[in-house]
């Protein structure tokens, strides 16, 4: 009920950026657009927030058309992936930029945009830097002073445009567990844009897979990755192994092995995913893949095992617990404990 | 090695001699001329040069001039550099090579230009006539031949800094409420401030100092049309060097003042840069 898109298309001259997108986000969840660059997210956030024009469909927020609002009038907080804080102006003077360019009428008095403006800065727990220039704020402060000032407006929907992006990779993971409290705290819809799927799957409520403009699948972090819909958003959410097989009688084969996978009723070239930590080593006679390892190397918790199956060029990747590991040289049989089957042809090209 | 890393001292200081020697001659030594000149005969002498009746005409239709052009340029550039720099547009490109023109076209063609255009043979001359309004030969003909000449200055200096700026922070400032005029003045304006003035400084030297295009369209009517640039000509074709100089000698001065705030522009523009990355 709360914001939906659709039928939204946008083209860049030649380049279809989006075709037909359908999408609802439900009131106070926390909205993933996770995809490769390219695969049209940004724009699609652009076009929510009012910054870029659809080519046809509708952008409607509590069942009204806001299509043709610009982007004042939609009351959106949008962070930028830079956050594009104003240099020139005091970390205090940039919250309340939002509040001291409005009309006359409607715009409140010094003191009130002052002490909101400290209020704002005190949510996102930096009450002690409003003097300070942006240039002298931290990357993860100057994000969160980004956010400060979205939020100055009031605005009905939070979007965020690749947030945690420009951080390096500590403070990255901590503004993530930073983001999703505030995000509770706050209880405002929001939407944001990532390439990174691990982001994608612990940040948000819900995760919209992008690809080539389109939306490949949306649903809960569990869904995707545990069911993805087809092979490009299992290879894209998280680590994958691809062993093109054949299916028949119910059962997937690879080079004239039956494979203790079911078919699923797909018959014919198929595509077997599985993640590297869904396997097993069998016995030398049990149904699985033949294979040689090559390389082992020590991780936290466990080992990974790079295995080469004759008439694969690329070596499958495993996860097996550091007891009993096998060594470089020696032959395993992998037996995928968990695994998707998809028709070959619809492998997409990422 | 000791010798590639560290070159000879001797090395070093005939290259600072020659570049010392270079600049001595053929800086340093003309600046000391122009005033030794111009007060060759005594301070009484130059004092009353710059206060005769032309002179003074000269001075202020120089003053006059880059008062109108600069300004003229300040909104042109700044309207051409938001343009190119913030939007796409067809023809995008080929305004961006014709800012560049006046840098490419000889001052005199310039001149020239405007004579084909607004002179009494010109194609608007007639017209012009008919309605009595003189552009050549006249102080607007002197404007407008300086507005061409100065017009890239600003929008050069603007345009490579907006288009690295992005439309990120305009984005943000429009997000946030804020309409299109409030955004220009609290949001890209102070983005490129010094930028601009480093522009300005540059346009208004040239404005001042223009001859070759002002030269064509001027007419040079003593005490009416002729700028400084070319009051200082005609006073050194009459042989009056010591007043040649001193008017020369004021147009120096202000090379010497838009340097100095030249200087202190890119101090401050480096440490606003340094600041601000």
């Amino acid at each position: 009920m709360s914001l939906k898109l659709a039928n939204i298309a946008k083209r860049f001259g030649a380049f279809t950026a989006l075709h037909d997108i359908n999408l609802r986000a439900r009131p106070g969840e926390f909205l993933a657009l996770l995809g490769p660059s390219g695969s049209g997210k940004t724009t699609l956030l652009r076009i929510i927030a009012g910054l870029e024009a659809p080519e046809r469909g509708t952008v409607y927020y509590e069942g009204e058309d806001i299509t043709q609002l610009s982007v004042a009038e939609r009351r959106i907080g949008f962070v930028f992936q830079q956050y594009a804080l104003f240099k020139h102006m005091t970390v205090a003077e940039n919250v309340a930029f939002g509040l001291s360019v409005r009309r006359r009428r409607e715009r409140p008095s010094r003191r009130a945009i002052k002490a909101r403006a400290q209020e704002l800065l005190e949510l996102v727990q930096l009450g002690e830097l409003g003097k300070r220039l942006p240039a002298q704020l931290s990357g993860g402060q100057r994000q969160r002073v980004a956010l400060a000032r979205a939020l100055a407006v009031d605005p009905k929907l939070l979007l965020l445009d690749e947030p945690f992006g420009a951080l390096d990779a500590k403070v990255r993971k901590e503004l993530r567990h930073w983001v999703r409290e505030f995000h509770d705290r706050v209880g405002l819809t929001s939407i944001f844009v990532t390439h990174d799927q691990e982001e994608a799957l612990e940040v948000a409520d819900r995760v919209v897979v992008m690809s080539n403009g389109a939306i490949e699948q949306v649903g809960t972090p569990s869904e995707v990755y545990d069911n993805p819909v087809n092979a490009f958003v299992f290879d894209f959410v998280g680590e994958s192994n691809c062993v093109p097989v054949v299916a028949a009688d119910g059962h997937a084969a690879f080079r004239g092995r039956t494979l203790d996978v079911d078919a699923f009723g797909l018959r014919g070239a198929g595509a077997l995913y599985f993640r590297p930590h869904n396997v097993r080593l069998g016995a030398s006679g049990d149904l699985g893949l033949p294979a040689t390892v090559s390389a082992v190397r020590r991780r936290e918790g466990r080992v990974r095992a790079e295995a080469e199956i004759a008439g694969l060029a690329e070596p499958i990747e495993i996860d097996l617990p550091p007891d009993g590991a096998p060594s470089p040289g020696q032959a395993i049989t992998i037996v995928p404990t968990h695994a998707h089957l998809f028709p070959a042809t619809v492998a997409h090209a990422s | 090695m000791a010798a590639t890393a560290y070159p000879r001292r001797s090395g070093q200081l005939v290259l600072l001699a020659i570049a010392l020697g270079f600049f001595v001659l053929f800086l340093l030594a003309p600046l000391i001329a122009v005033f030794v000149e111009a007060l060759s005969q005594g301070i009484a002498a130059y004092g009353a040069a710059l206060v005769e009746p032309d002179a003074l005409a000269a001075i202020k239709l120089t003053l006059l001039v880059a008062a109108i052009s600069v300004p003229l340029n300040v909104v042109f550039g700044l309207a051409a550099s938001w343009a190119i720099a913030k939007f796409d547009f067809p023809g995008k490109s080929l305004l961006v090579t014709l800012i560049d023109l006046p840098f490419s076209v000889s001052p005199v063609v310039a001149g020239l230009i405007y004579v084909l255009l607004f002179g009494a043979q010109g194609w608007l001359g007639p017209w012009l006539a008919a309605h009595n309004v003189q552009i050549i030969f006249a102080v607007p003909g002197i404007v407008l031949a300086t507005t061409f000449i100065t017009f890239p200055f600003v929008a050069r200096e603007l345009i490579p800094l907006m288009a690295e700026q992005g439309r990120d922070d305009e984005e943000a400032a429009i997000s946030l409420g804020a309409n299109g005029w409030q955004t220009f003045r609290k949001v890209t304006l102070p983005n490129v401030r010094w930028a601009l003035l480093y522009g300005v400084l540059l346009c208004n030297a040239r404005a001042m100092g223009e001859f070759g295009a002002v030269s064509v369209v001027s007419g040079h009517i003593r005490g009416k049309t002729n700028t400084m640039p070319l009051h200082v000509e005609i006073l050194y074709n009459e042989y009056n060097f010591a007043a040649a100089f001193a008017v020369a000698s004021l147009l120096a001065l202000l090379a010497l003042a838009t340097l100095a705030l030249k200087s202190l522009l890119e101090w401050r523009y480096g440490v606003h840069g340094k600041a601000s990355s």
